[in-house]
């Protein structure tokens, strides 16, 4: 059983490495799918051709494309992501001075999705078929109408310029945390707690919960430990699933709220064809997801036996 | 001998989408302590929903019209949610259920579940607490009780998984346990090697039993009584006996008529023409007169009182 188990996980682990380098491929080649001399790409049409040649000798882009690809990432693996166009800085230097934020600010945005999603998701159950129900449902639904960036607009002009709460957009400590979290958690809030309802619902029609009830256990006791750890084992795959739409998420809202982070520099980036840390960051982004996908798979071997023992 | 369960004129209905569905009409119901009582009937007839009555876990869609359900002289249906999960499930009254498969948590081992159950009765002492666990899974006939502890549902049989059911239900030592069709999921050699254990309950212990089934053939086995439900009515009460020797009720004569015997061809057996009325639109009258060869036009209008024809010998029909 045990030989069966690790090779499950070798296999697990070696399936995430094909799709890192796959991943890792595509950043790369973001630069050469654009048509034109990936010299004028990022340097623009404007520049001397001496700066040209000087770009073609430090990215390497006279060589064969297969070769350029592994200069590339034995760079990565050192640490060298090339340097900024725009700043003439390592990107490695420039990544590092924003990813705290963007950290932070993905953080709260999880915690508050998960908490407040899987809080109305099982009190839904509970209480289904009540206004306390349909109130669950009818924000669910209202959360995820609304576009992030208008939402985001809208904090910022009814709590920051009409009520002056927070700051119009920025850093300026925990309170401009507070609503570009709320602008992506809201939403995604509302994407956990329809599912965790109806996982809850399942879950409370399973005779186990009867056969729990039957035993004299508490009513608390029987939601918290029995249904609530049963219904929370399909979660980790939504939430892992759902990550990539909180990174795309504080994209957007990073540049509503001016928030410095990795998101806000992404877009920038990308207008001003910063194509070294244009690729650092999006290979960042997807290696986050991988292995957010990797993690879930381990979360679920620890929750559910039926998986630690047999797979 | 005391009764542990009355059941009076219990009536209960269903609001479902399709309408109301009147499940138990007037159910009369007694159960001696220390007896096995077999509540025999066909899918649907409401077997089942008699027995989550007296453990307190109807669907909230269930509504009680009218009745008693007298446990030790208390009336359950005045019992709320609270005070049902303190006095009396798993302290007076267990269950388990129809399939094994389903009845425990499929995340917590054997030695949680069963622990759980035994600490609910207050006595402290972890040590002690894992023996009584130990000396549970050996009442049931466990094998290998050390490993099994450890183990999740998923890695045991149906059987076993029914007799982890009966011994951690009776963890809490219940004075009655109400068993849901607990062999109809189980392959038939299993099924003895469970109504052994139940057997042997039966001749060691006080354990009331209300045995929920629809194949006769098993409460031959362990049942004192045997109720015969139809369609939400109780129509016959009797010791296993009788049922079998005497049976008064068209509808048990037929029941006992169709049990495959070792003797029996296929044209000897009986069937029952018809088919479990859907209990939406009940026929009025006795409930069973669409399908009896005995019917009279009165049996379509008056509802049969529950009569008294020999010692413990109840029957609800017109023509008795």
């Amino acid at each position: 059983m045990a030989g069966r188990k690790r090779s499950f996980w070798i296999r697990r682990i070696v399936r995430t490495l094909v799709t890192a380098f796959g991943v890792s491929l595509v950043a790369f080649l973001i630069l050469h799918l654009t048509p034109g001399d990936p010299a004028k790409i990022m340097l623009g049409p404007y520049a001397s051709e001496a700066a040209y040649e000087a770009i073609r000798e430090r990215y390497h882009l006279n060589e064969p494309l297969p070769l350029q690809y592994l200069y590339w990432i034995s760079g990565v693996f050192r640490g060298d992501l090339g340097d900024s166009i725009r700043y003439n800085r390592p990107v490695l230097e420039l990544i590092k001075d924003r990813i705290g934020p963007t950290l932070a600010l993905m953080g709260s945005a999880l915690f508050i999705s998960i908490t407040l999603g899987i809080f109305l998701g099982i009190v839904a159950a509970i209480k289904r078929n009540t206004p306390i129900d349909y109130f669950a449902t009818f924000q669910a639904v209202f959360w995820l109408s609304i576009p992030p960036f208008w939402l985001g607009i809208l904090f910022l002009y009814i709590f920051g310029l009409q009520l002056r709460w927070v700051p119009i957009g920025g850093m300026v400590g925990f309170t401009s945390l507070i609503f570009p979290a709320l602008t992506i958690g809201l939403r995604d809030e509302a994407w956990f707690a329809r599912p965790m309802r109806a996982e809850m619902l399942e879950v409370l029609n399973q005779d186990y919960i009867k056969a729990v009830k039957a035993k004299g256990l508490k009513y608390s006791s029987v939601i918290v430990k029995h249904a609530l750890r049963n219904a929370l084992i399909p979660m980790i795959t939504m939430i892992a699933l759902r990550l990539p739409w909180v990174i795309g998420g504080s994209v957007v809202v990073e540049v509503v709220f001016s928030w410095g982070g990795l998101g806000s520099f992404l877009v920038s980036s990308v207008l001003a064809r910063d194509y070294p840390v244009v690729q650092a960051i999006l290979l960042l982004i997807a290696m986050l997801v991988v292995v957010a996908n990797l993690v879930a798979d381990l979360l679920y071997s620890v929750i559910d036996p039926r998986i630690r023992k047999e797979s | 001998m005391a009764k542990i369960l009355e059941i009076r004129d219990l009536k209960l209905s269903f609001e479902t989408e399709e309408g109301t569905v009147e499940a138990l009409d007037g159910v009369y119901l007694d159960v001696e302590e220390g007896h096995f009582h077999g509540l025999i009937g066909e899918t649907g007839c409401g077997k089942s929903i008699t027995g989550l009555t007296v453990i307190g876990l109807l669907d909230n869609n269930a509504r009680i019209e009218r009745g008693e359900v007298l446990f030790r002289g208390k009336d359950l249906l005045k019992f709320t949610e609270r005070q049902f999960q303190r006095e009396i499930r798993g302290k007076e009254v267990a269950m388990v259920f129809q399939d094994p498969a389903s009845s425990l948590d499929p995340v917590f081992s054997i030695k949680d579940q069963m622990l759980e159950a035994v600490r609910l009765n207050k006595k402290e002492e972890k040590q002690s607490n894992e023996r009584i666990v130990k000396e549970l899974l050996n009442k049931v006939k466990l094998p290998d009780v050390e490993s099994l502890l450890e183990k999740y549902p998923h890695q045991l049989s149906g059987g076993m998984k029914q007799r982890v059911m009966i011994a951690m239900m009776l963890g809490r030592n219940p004075s009655m346990l109400i068993a849901d069709e607990p062999t109809t999921a189980l392959d038939v050699s299993i099924q003895a090697q469970f109504l052994r254990v139940l057997m042997d309950l039966k001749n060691t212990t006080n354990l009331t039993v209300l045995y929920i089934t629809h194949n006769l053939a098993v409460l031959t086995e362990i049942c004192d009584e045997v109720s015969v439900m139809y369609a939400g009515r109780i129509v016959e009460t009797a010791s296993i006996g009788d049922v079998f020797n005497n049976p008064s009720h068209p509808y048990t004569r037929k029941l006992v008529n169709s049990i495959l015997r070792a003797d029996s061809t296929l044209d000897s057996l009986e069937e029952i023409p018809g088919s479990v009325p859907r209990l939406i639109n009940p026929p009025p009258g006795c409930r069973f007169h669409p399908r009896c060869e005995e019917a009279v036009d009165e049996c379509s209008r008056v509802i049969p009182p529950v009569k008294e024809i020999g010692t413990n010998h109840l029957v609800a029909c017109l023509r008795r």
